[in-house]
Parts: structure tokens; sequence; C-alpha cells
């Protein structure tokens, strides 16, 4: 645990931190066109009651990944980089950020008069080493997209991955808060 | 009678193809709300020494689940997609989504499918975009 250099004990005091965001109103059937028409996903079940019915479905549903993406659950404003999600706001110095991946377990679709809510919560972060040696930061997050009656439509576990920009991993332990 | 009944371990789904340019880029980004600069705009971009807009990676997501569903019918329920982000992907080029079934289980009301998925972009500049991926699919009988 010593030889940690990106998790500081401040960092790893933050697992188990939560946030949640609601959405301020339904989803809506213009915002599931939107997405689909922006994928470029024809599925008649997402824009079409009769082709969703012959599916087995009780009208349009929404394309299953369009929940995760938070921001819609904001109400502003965008950061400086035009951001507007979710973020954990790490302070992980001398560090660049890529995204690891998703795993997403989606129980039932969304339809257009749901109102989701997005229960983050930090699962995990453990310091590892690239296969160069150099050190990096795994921190697992999850959300759990409910609707309005509390049902999960969603769960989403993520990874960000925190690489050192440091020359040498000794370099750059310098003083944890 | 459907199609998926004649899925076998080891059968590769047709390939899903999209280029994605700048304006398809810019509709996800308002569609999902996600105005990041790192999707569209060349001075931020030069600011970090990056040539050309980056495609949001949750896009890939959204195809694969594309390409599973046109497969199987619009029954077919994806109930898990997992996948890693591997290389970015960058406006103009083009994307393949590549899934094959690696098992199959069925009772007597649905079928289960598994897939092992990747995301490659083709052409001049091949690589794997997403990938390890992986999905399970319900199909009702």
């Amino acid at each position: 645990m010593s030889d940690n250099v990106l998790l500081t004990d401040a960092l790893a005091s933050r697992i188990g931190e939560t946030a949640s965001y609601t959405a301020p109103e339904p989803i809506g059937r213009a915002s599931i066109r939107y997405f689909a028409l922006a994928v470029g996903d024809r599925n008649p079940v997402y824009t079409d009651d009769h082709a969703a019915r012959a599916a087995g479905l009780e009208g349009v549903v929404a394309p299953p990944t369009l929940i995760t993406e938070t921001n819609q659950y904001m109400t502003g404003p965008r950061d400086a980089d035009g951001f507007l999600g979710h973020s954990w706001h790490l302070d992980v110095p001398n560090s660049r950020l890529v995204r690891g991946g998703n795993t997403y377990e989606f129980t039932q679709y969304a339809r257009p008069d749901d109102v989701i809510t997005a229960h983050w919560s930090i699962v995990d972060m453990t310091e590892r080493r690239t296969s160069k040696g150099v050190p990096m930061l795994v921190v697992t997050s999850r959300a759990v997209y409910t609707n309005q009656r509390d049902q999960i439509i969603c769960t989403n576990t993520e990874t960000l991955v925190y690489t050192s920009l440091a020359p040498t991993p000794a370099a750059a332990s310098e003083g944890p808060a | 009678m459907s199609n998926e009944t004649r899925l076998q371990v080891g059968d590769r789904l047709p390939d899903l193809a999209r280029t994605i340019e700048l304006p398809d880029m810019v509709a996800y980004a308002g569609a999902t709300w996600d105005w990041h600069r790192l999707h569209y705009d060349p001075a931020y971009l030069a600011s970090k020494g990056i040539p050309t807009p980056v495609i949001d990676g949750q896009v890939f997501g959204a195809l694969l689940v594309e390409q599973l569903q046109d497969s199987l019918g619009p029954r077919a329920f994806v109930r898990r997609l997992e996948f890693r982000f591997k290389n970015l992907v960058f406006a103009g080029e083009t994307v393949s989504c590549v899934s094959t079934v690696t098992e199959m289980h069925e009772s007597d009301d649905t079928v289960v499918l598994s897939f092992d998925c990747e995301v490659v972009v083709v052409g001049d500049n091949a690589r794997v975009a997403v990938g390890p991926a992986s999905a399970v699919v319900v199909l009702p009988r």
C-alpha cells in the first residue's frame, strides 16, 4: 500500500461515495426518436407503436443505452469543456484519464413516460501498473437507473483509468494530501 | 420459424458497418445532451494535441445493440452488454461491429444467446476500437 503513487488516502476515502440525479421530466418520445435517428438505428420499436406492439411491447421503447447517458438528468450549467453530466471530480494529479469500459445489465426497456433516476456510487479504486510499469488508478463506479416506480431498468458498471504522466513512478510520489 | 432458431454456436451475425462523420457526432452529442468539446471543437482539440474530433465511445454500445436486434428480430432483448475501449476513433472513420455466437441455452419459453463482440475500425488505419466485448440476448420462443 505504501507503494501507491496515485491512490492517496484522500482518494481512497471516497470509495462508497454516492450521487443521485432524477430527470426533471419523462424521457419523451421525441428524445427516443432523436437518439435512434442520431445513432442511425431504424428499429421501428423505438418510433412506431404498432411495430412495438407487434413485438410484444406495450408501445414504443427507448433504445437500451439511451438512459445511461447521465447528462439528460442535469439542469446545467455545462463546464468549461462543454460537459454537463455526472463526474466525481477526482483529483488525480499528473495523470491522464481514459475510459476503461462499461458493463450494462438491462432488466427492462424504458418507456417514453418513465422518469429516470440515476443512482451512482464509487465501488472501488485500485492502483495497478501498466505493462510498462507505469502506475494507473482504476476507478470502478456503478449506476443503477430506476423509473418512477423504483423498478430497476439498468445497472451500469463503469471503469475510469487514470494513468500517471510522471517520467518515473518515483517522481510522481509527491506528498499526498 | 424465426431466424434466431437457425443460429448455432460459432455463427457470425451480419456485420454492421457505419461511417461516422462530424454531423453524426454532433447529432449524437445533442441526443445525449453531451456537449463536450472533445467531440467537435477544433481549437480545443488542437490545445490537447488531438488532430481530429473524437467519436463518443458510447455510440459503439448503441451500434452493438442495433446489430444484435437487427439480426435477432424485434422481440430480442439485450440483457447484458459488456465492452472495453481499446482505441479512440476519429471523425470520418468507418467502424464495423463483429459478433459471434458463443453459447446458446434453450428453455421452454426462451432462448438465451451469448456473443463475443468487437468493434473494429476499417480502412487505412485498421485497429480494434472496442474489445473485448460480449453480449447476452434473450429471445422469447
